[in-house]
């Protein structure tokens, strides 16, 4: 079991997640932070951090969001998505995108 | 440099939440002496920091209560057997010394001297959550407080950041104090404190001796090398400058598993890997229980470390008594455990 970053942090990127994480986790990538399966302890603190309620625990993943789940253990390994372990301004139009559905066609990678 | 003497004891448990607390009771039974340590200033670890007033409904026997409330009934089950505290220090070393036993420091000074040592550290350290401003850290012990008031206040504007108890404790707390001025700084206009808080914090800003701001710290501002005022950034977005010669910041904590990592035991995705029979690391006599031991089948349920951590002080009396038969015993018959926990036996 893992935890898992969903498809409201793309264009969003608060990043507040990054700062509790015990073990460090998180991956960042232009668009979107992913959390690396093979590092997370499960122990769920980031899950009320985000502003935008993007992180679920692999089991309560919404059903439209499952995808996410292999795109978190894809991206975590791609090249140039590297560990983020400090907060940092989130992305500078994040306030608009942060209602926004469906955003996965904006991803980039 | 006079090098302290460390306390000999027959087990160190590394954590004090609840999973460390039933460790000390399970050790007790088996008449192990313990001295508990946690970075915290209070006992029930993630359940106190994390969720002390949230229900909790899956302890055996109790359908249902609370992190703070579950924490407060395993002090006063551990009461009889009299654990040492260690509370606020984090323990930076464990050093196995020539007779077996294990050196256990901790960063504050501390030294303890026991054959067991038991790691119930859940999701490792809870720290102060920093400011998030490059540079700001120089200030650190000086000007710059984390989850501590100001030593020095006389004549000083201090700005106290955050919405907790602690943070309006600490702003309150300098009232009658001959600061210059006390502000506190908040990101958001509700503060998460008990009424009668609230209402000394009206009173004082009525009065004009405090004053409430809602904003986040977006820079700062310094002369040479002494911080001289916060640039702040209001909920419309507007800046202002706010001046400051002392600033104390609450802005709660967060686990760092910290350096569990760095003691040369066994790991598997960053948890300690321990057998299912002893709840054994990889070196002998260093066991783990609760959140941070990871083996096949794993739940993190509070429920799991308790049984984890009774099979452990099994593994681990030995280790603290060679050579003395440890007998299995219930508490409900055994009249040597009656004594120990100080009840009466049943006639």
């Amino acid at each position: 079991m893992t935890h898992v970053v969903s498809e409201a942090c793309i264009k969003c990127k608060y990043t507040d997640c990054v700062d509790v994480c015990p073990v460090d986790c998180f991956r960042e990538g232009p668009n979107m932070l992913v959390i690396d399966p093979d590092e997370c302890i499960d122990c769920a603190v980031c899950i009320p951090e985000c502003p935008v309620n993007a992180i679920y625990a692999e089991e309560d993943m919404p059903a439209d969001q499952l995808a996410f789940i292999q795109l978190n253990v894809e991206l975590a390994r791609a090249q140039g998505w590297k560990s983020i372990t400090k907060r940092k301004p989130a992305l500078a139009d994040a306030d608009d995108w942060k209602d926004v559905m469906p955003k996965v066609q904006l991803l980039e990678r | 440099m006079i090098l302290p003497v460390p306390l000999e004891t027959g087990a160190v448990v590394i954590g004090a939440g609840p999973v460390g607390l039933f460790q000390v009771f399970q050790l007790g039974l088996l008449e192990v002496l313990v001295h508990v340590i946690d970075v915290l200033p209070h006992a029930g670890g993630q359940c106190m920091e994390l969720y002390p007033d949230k229900p909790i409904y899956d302890i055996p026997g109790t359908p249902a209560t609370t992190g703070r409330a579950l924490s407060a009934s395993l002090l006063q089950q551990i009461q009889p057997f009299s654990p040492q505290f260690h509370l606020g220090q984090q323990v930076s070393q464990i050093e196995r010394q020539a007779d077996g036993r294990f050196l256990v420091s901790t960063g504050q000074g501390a030294q303890l001297l026991a054959p067991v040592v038991i790691i119930a550290a859940g999701v490792g350290a809870f720290q102060p959550r920093r400011l998030k401003l490059d540079g700001i850290e120089a200030f650190a012990g000086g000007q710059l407080h984390y989850h501590a008031a100001p030593t020095y206040v006389a004549g000083q504007d201090v700005v106290v950041n955050g919405g907790d108890e602690a943070a309006l404790h600490c702003a309150l707390g300098l009232a009658d104090s001959d600061a210059k001025s006390i502000t506190l700084l908040h990101r958001r206009d509700t503060l998460q404190a008990p009424m009668a808080d609230l209402v000394e914090m009206q009173m004082l800003v009525a009065a004009g001796r405090m004053r409430f701001i809602v904003g986040q710290i977006a820079g700062f501002e310094a002369e040479l090398t002494r911080l001289t005022g916060l640039q702040i950034t209001d909920v419309d977005g507007t800046a202002h400058r706010l001046p400051v010669d002392q600033l104390s910041v609450f802005l709660g904590l967060s686990p760092k598993l910290g350096p569990v990592a760095d003691w040369g035991l066994a790991m598997n995705r960053k948890q300690l890997a321990v057998d299912t029979a002893r709840f054994e690391t990889s070196v002998p006599g260093i066991f783990a229980v609760g959140d941070i031991n990871t083996y096949p089948g794993k739940q993190k349920l509070i429920v799991c470390g308790f049984h984890e951590a009774t099979l452990a002080a099994y593994a681990a009396a030995p280790l603290v008594f060679p050579g003395k038969k440890i007998p299995f015993q219930y508490t409900t018959t055994s009249p040597r455990l009656h004594q120990l926990l100080g009840v009466p036996t049943p006639s």
